[in-house]
């Protein structure tokens, strides 16, 4: 009945995480300009991120797993590993931090925490990461990094299992077909692979052994994090043995060229009462609709 | 010359494209027609197809606007996976014979110039993998692109001096705020010290944004076959199941939500029929209010079951949603529900009731019964349309 | 693979903790299911915990099953003073019960549930897994089966699991109870119905403001008009650094005249005296112009909401010795004056630069309401069915005798015996004399007598503290049987001929409206003294109340109206909590906006709790 009973060789389990700015009512901060105060803003893990570790938090209570967590950041960015290891209970946390890294755009990021993955102790059967960050990012990274390690690519996962004997996962996969409908696909793929965690997952524990696991684990998580820095590894660009030219700002194909305001700011609410049995009025409406829906699409 | 052609890597579901695939060919149209004019060239738009029985689709994306269709057919690619399509994309994107067939003068050629991928599921994850693969670089989520000639000085790009861009595709991003466009350009590097070439010049376009162009049937273009080889390990991904989720509710590619609350209670079936009947004009999502989700009237059974459901409650409890238009029938406006629309664009209530919370979070407020008003808002809807359609 | 464990214990609350604990102690395997996300996120208590040292009997407490209690227990302040106040309008007198509620008691602390049972959680826990057991929660408990050999539970999350025994600690509203068939739904006569609101207030503002020191507390009841003439009576509670305000009712007499339960706060919150008890200085933000873009108008709105948030932050920090000393160790401050004079000048940014007013307020954090069933009337004879043993709240099990107030250490009594009754059926490897031998234990707890009978030395110390009332309020409407209990060498034989009578006949005199409402608008009117207040306090309303509450709405109803015509579901349209109901065409519509789950409208209705993880979160409890 054991739950880590299996005599199979543990799994080894890499997360990649982000800090983003926690942008809560209360603790964002903007300039004048419409541009995010970084300075003033606190970061905390990414939601996604969060998930991502949940996931891996769930092979760990299910089959027994070493997990890494690695990010790269600025070195406050160690605060989102302590978050991190809360959630899975972390064995080895990684900082990837150097000047050389910054402004790198997703395919240079990918070349960083290729390097660090491959730094991990053990190779990697699974590497998480988030669905996507909330500040700008794209989605892009997981891919890319899944395709600079080699590594099978599994989108929007929403729930998933090992089978150790076979060394392979079947996951669940949540796909918007736009203008279609949503499909659940079931896949199976060996390890290792590389598993984008959908917004949606929810590890489900079902039985109760599992559960008293996942207690325990989660206590030895939270003292684990009172001394998460004996936890911490940080790694510079030589130290990860990157080329320079290929990760940061150097690394990056693409340039931001400029920022501006988008031209037509939304519209402040002033409540314009209209008398409903005034048809003349009611087509005023009408034509507003028609060209409030003529205009461009942010999301 | 080397980079040639903009490519567009199309979805479809059995054969039927998605919206937004015709919407990237409709401006891939656009785009190139200026393009070829402007600086006097004959590059393609050459969509790109992998499927399974998938030809007579690309008869249609010619009458869509492309020059080309270049396409993989294989019982492999009945669904999408993104290991082997990556592999099968990328592989056509270099492949000069291909390009060859519908323009003989590209000998030089070595990768498209241009790539654009749709920002949805399958896309966002495929552009990621193949620019990748080409490496390239890639802009998510644009919603305006324009082809332009840009002197550039950059740190590292140009080593500080200015340099200028020939043909440069400027890839506009609306950021997180939604306040802030971000120009994204994907640039080769000509600084000696990292020199490098970055093409294609690649994006993911975000759904429901760009225009297709009319349909037209005697538009012609060459349609080119290509025979993928496949090794076992990219064949690994097996696809075991795939269910379709029924109750699709999709507020996210609709430009507009009509939702109901409360204020059906007076006649609820034919109030319900008139909100979605207003939602079918504005090809809007319907959405309810999370009361109306615990299916406190009586209803027919067909009629709750398709609206009085979790899936489509709006608020805290439920969906966030963002619309150009939101539209709220009968709805009181409780804070878990103001909580769930109020980032919508314009808001217009429909209410009797004055002092209903709803007004302070509404452009528009229509004082009034639903049963009353919708029926008119929708005549006069029909009646402006054509005239508004004039106006575009 | 069905798993097998000796003991389930359904419902995290204080009870069920216990029962863990207790069993774990004496070295028993068994796990506790909690429906709520995490222990204590759906327990309420009106918020005082007892430590009882009865003279016949022994009780058993909290510090007891929790070796380190008084030493490490997240308890918000003891209770060193204890006051009734009869109050009407203006006028207030009042009467020191501390020596009332000091009888018989060890100690005695204010307490927040969710705070403190997530204590309780973390020591059971721990003890429970080297047992091979521990806490499961987000799950809830939807059958059980009872057979000759096998007591299987089925819930909504996991797969089944097999035990030899079930501790039933699952509240007023026990589920486990109806799923055997232990006991028939509690009545409204059986039942108060209390709704509190948590108050924020710095530590050492309460401090001055109750004449209490750092390690001190103060209870404050009000009898009076603040009922708007029902059955009941409020209660404000001073925790560490917030207030507990509430207001219990009988809920037959609310049944009788229906009124909104946030009505009856409402009028416990504007009397001047609880006014001036929760007042607190307040930011209002100026409202953004609108003509600004709305890029701007963001802005503005991020830039103040940051900066009330810390400005609220640094106040509780500068107003506590404790976390003022540890910012400046931390080195965020250098010293306690630099705190002040950046809190001073976020006040004076927020003014200048943004509007901002600083008015005199309460800050209302948090909305409840609970169902308490009153032992004296439906404690169940028999606490258990089968091889199930009920406790707490589930047992219909408190004590409520006038301004005697006392459930959370009931429970734990309770829990302490029923875990001790399952040992010794673990031990004897015998189950069918569980249920006889644990009602043995429940007999024996001087807790069920005082469920039963008037205890006279009790009633002699709370007629010596309101001794000061005239004789004639009290004697003119209570008759004999009260003047004789008044007089020292009357009061054993009244009290005596009393409990021949029984608590059944004898509790609808003295529990009636002249008791709650008449006499103490009568001893205020003639004895009070005028208290004015200097403000009227902004009272949110219950959509926004129920706004602030956290909550994750179940998919799946767990409500189901059965007649929706009937007079009793007609009335709940008043006395939901969170108005959850409302009458359209004559028929009783579920709402459902934000139940908080109190099982107010449980008789007549299907009710189960959310499941797993689903519905409220309460954050104070």
């Amino acid at each position: 009945m054991g739950v880590t009973g299996s005599a199979m060789k543990e799994l080894n389990l890499a997360v990649i995480v982000k800090l983003e700015p926690d942008f809560s009512e209360g603790n964002v901060s903007y300039n004048a300009d419409g541009t995010l105060n970084r300075a003033e803003t606190k970061s905390i893990l990414g939601p996604h991120s969060a998930i991502a570790c949940s996931a891996a938090f769930y092979a760990k209570v299910k089959y027994g797993a070493r997990i890494s967590v690695g990010t790269m950041g600025p070195p406050i960015a160690d605060a989102a590993l302590a978050q991190a290891q809360q959630i899975c209970d972390a064995d080895e946390l990684h900082l990837y931090s150097d000047r050389l890294f910054a402004g790198a755009d997703t395919w240079a990021t990918a070349e960083t925490l290729r390097a660090g993955i491959a730094k991990m102790q053990g190779k990697m059967d699974i590497v998480f990461s988030g669905h996507r960050a909330s500040d700008g990012e794209t989605g892009q990274t997981g891919p890319q990094t899944a395709l600079k390690l080699g590594y099978t690519f599994l989108g929007h996962v929403i729930d998933y299992e090992v089978d150790m004997d076979r060394r392979v996962v079947r996951a669940k996969r949540l796909i918007t077909l736009q203008g279609f409908y949503d499909v659940i696909e079931e896949v199976e793929a060996p390890l290792p692979v590389f598993i984008a965690i959908d917004p949606s997952y929810k590890p489900s524990f079902n039985t109760v052994s599992q559960r008293l696991a996942y207690e325990k684990y989660q206590k030895e998580a939270k003292a684990r994090v009172a001394n998460y820095k004996q936890y911490l590894k940080v790694f510079n660009a030589q130290q990860l043995e990157v080329d320079p030219k290929m990760v940061g700002l150097p690394g990056s194909p693409t340039i931001v060229y400029k920022v501006e305001k988008i031209p037509k700011a939304k519209a402040s609410r002033k409540t314009e009462v209209i008398d409903g049995s005034n048809r003349a009025e009611l087509r005023r409406v009408a034509i507003k609709i028609h060209e409030v829906l003529g205009g461009m699409v942010i999301k | 010359m080397k980079y040639e052609h903009l490519y567009v890597v199309m979805e479809h579901e059995g054969g039927k494209p998605v919206p937004v695939s015709l919407e990237m060919l409709g401006e891939a149209r656009r785009l190139m027609d200026g393009y070829n004019k402007r600086y006097n060239a004959n590059e393609k738009v050459v969509a790109v197809v992998l499927g399974n029985n998938v030809r007579k689709l690309c008869e249609e994306l010619v009458y869509y606007g492309a020059d080309a269709v270049i396409y993989a057919d294989s019982p492999e690619f009945e669904y999408s996976r993104n290991v082997v399509d990556t592999k099968v994309v990328s592989a056509i994107a270099v492949d000069k014979n291909l390009v060859l067939k519908f323009s003989p003068q590209s000998t030089d050629f070595v990768k498209p110039h241009y790539m654009f991928f749709a920002a949805d599921n399958i896309g966002r994850q495929l552009s990621s993998t193949v620019v990748g693969t080409l490496d390239s670089g890639l802009a998510s989520d644009i919603n305006k692109l324009v082809i332009d000639d840009l002197e550039i000085k950059h740190e590292h790009k140009t080593k500080g001096q200015p340099v200028m861009y020939e043909r440069t595709l400027e890839m506009y991003r609306p950021d997180f705020s939604g306040f802030l466009w971000t120009t994204i350009l994907c640039l080769d590097n000509r600084n000696p010290a990292i020199q490098r070439d970055y093409h294609p010049q690649a994006c993911s376009i975000i759904p429901g944004v760009f225009a297709p162009i009319a349909r037209d049937a005697s538009r012609k273009g060459v349609i080119v076959d290509y025979t993928p080889t496949f090794d076992p390990g990219d064949l690994q991904v097996k696809i075991l199941s795939r269910k379709i989720v029924k109750s699709a509710v999709d507020f996210d590619s609709k430009k507009a939500v009509v939702s109901f609350g409360r204020g059906i209670k007076d006649s609820p079936e034919a109030n319900i029929r008139l909100v979605t009947e207003l939602a079918k004009e504005l090809n809007a999502e319907v959405g309810v209010s999370l009361p109306m989700s615990k299916k406190p009237f009586p209803v027919s059974e067909s009629v709750s079951s398709t609206y009085m459901i979790p899936d489509r409650v709006v608020g805290t409890s439920g969906r966030k949603v963002i619309p150009l238009l939101y539209i709220a029938a009968g709805i009181s406006g409780a804070m878990h529900h103001l909580a769930g629309m109020k980032e919508s664009e314009f808001v217009i209530a429909i209410n009797p009731d004055e002092e209903a919370n709803i007004k302070d979070e509404s452009d528009i407020f229509i004082k009034g019964r639903m049963e009353d008003v919708i029926p008119v808002l929708i005549e006069e809807l029909r009646s402006v349309k054509p005239a508004m359609e004039v106006r575009k | 693979m069905t798993e097998h464990y000796d003991v389930a214990i359904i419902g995290g609350g204080s009870a069920g903790l216990a029962a863990l604990k207790q069993l774990a102690n004496l070295g028993k395997q068994a796990v506790l299911i909690e429906a709520g996300k995490q222990v204590g996120s759906k327990n309420v208590s009106g918020g005082i915990l007892y430590s009882k040292r009865p003279k016949r009997g022994s009780t058993h407490n909290v510090e007891d099953v929790y070796e380190n209690f008084l030493s490490e227990a997240p308890v918000e302040r003891k209770i060193t003073k204890y006051i009734l106040h009869a109050v009407s309008k203006d006028k207030e007198f009042a009467i020191d019960l501390t020596s009332a509620h000091e009888y018989q008691a060890n100690f005695a602390y204010s307490v927040l549930l969710n705070r403190l049972n997530g204590w309780f959680a973390k020591q059971a826990g721990e003890a429970a897994e080297k047992q091979g057991g521990g806490i499961v929660s987000g799950v809830h408990v939807r059958s059980i089966t009872l057979n000759d050999e096998k007591t299987i539970i089925e819930t909504d999350e996991i797969e089944p699991f097999e035990v030899k025994a079930v501790i039933a600690a699952d509240g007023v509203n026990s589920e486990i109870a109806q799923l055997t068939g232990a006991r028939p739904k509690f009545t409204p006569a059986q039942l108060y119905q209390g709704v509190k609101v948590v108050v924020k207030l710095p530590e050492e503002i309460i401090e001055q403001r109750f004449g209490i020191g750092p390690d001190e507390g103060a209870a404050h009841l009000f009898s009076g008009d603040i009922t708007l003439n029902h059955i009941g009576g409020g209660f404000l509670y001073t925790n560490h650094d917030t207030l507990s305000v509430g207001a219990v009712y009988h809920y037959d007499s609310l049944l009788g005249r229906p009124a909104e339960p946030y009505t009856l706060i409402d009028a416990l919150l504007k009397n001047p005296m609880v006014s001036e008890f929760i007042k607190d200085e307040v930011a209002v933000k100026q409202e953004i112009d609108k003509s600004l873009p709305k890029e701007e108008q963001l802005r503005i709105r991020f830039a103040v909401s940051k900066l009330v948030k810390t400005w609220n932050e640094l106040r509780d920090a500068h107003y506590s010795p404790a976390a003022r000393r540890k910012l400046v160790e931390a080195g965020k401050y250098k010293s306690e004056d630099e705190i002040k004079a950046r809190l001073d000048s976020i006040r004076n940014e927020l003014q200048t630069k943004y509007a901002t007013r600083f008015v005199t307020d309460y800050v209302e954090l948090e909305y409840s309401a609970k169902l308490v069933p009153d032992g004296k009337r439906c404690m169940m004879k028999k606490p258990y069915h089968k091889n199930v043993l009920f406790i707490g709240d589930a047992a219909g099990r408190g004590v409520f005798i006038g301004p005697r107030i006392e459930g959370i250490n009931v429970g734990i009594d309770d829990a302490v015996r029923a875990a001790n009754s399952v040992a010794r059926a673990i031990d004897r490897n015998d189950f069918s004399t569980l249920g006889e031998h644990y009602t043995q234990q429940v007999e024996e707890s001087p807790f069920t007598r005082d469920m039963r009978e008037i205890d006279k030395d009790y009633l002699k110390t709370f007629l010596d503290a309101a001794k000061d009332v005239p004789k004639d309020i009290v004697g003119q409407r209570y008759g004999m049987i009260f003047r004789l209990m008044s007089s020292g060498t009357f009061r054993g034989l009244a009290v005596g001929f009393a409990n021949i009578l029984g608590y059944d006949k004898l509790l609808p005199m003295v529990e009636s409206e002249e008791t709650y409402v008449q006499v103490p608008i009568e001893i205020a009117e003639r004895l009070g003294q005028t208290v004015t207040a200097t403000y009227t306090p902004t009272i949110p309303g219950v959509a926004e109340r129920i706004a602030r509450l956290k909550y994750d709405d179940d998919r799946q109803p767990h409500i189901k109206v059965l007649d929706p015509e009937s007079e009793f579901m007609k009335k709940l349209v008043m006395l939901c909590p969170t108005s959850c109901y409302s009458l359209e065409a004559g028929k009783v519509m579920l709402q459902h906006e934000a139940c908080i789950e109190c099982g107010t409208c449980a008789k007549e209705t299907e009710w189960r709790h959310p499941r797993g993880e689903k519905g409220v979160i309460f954050q104070y409890g």
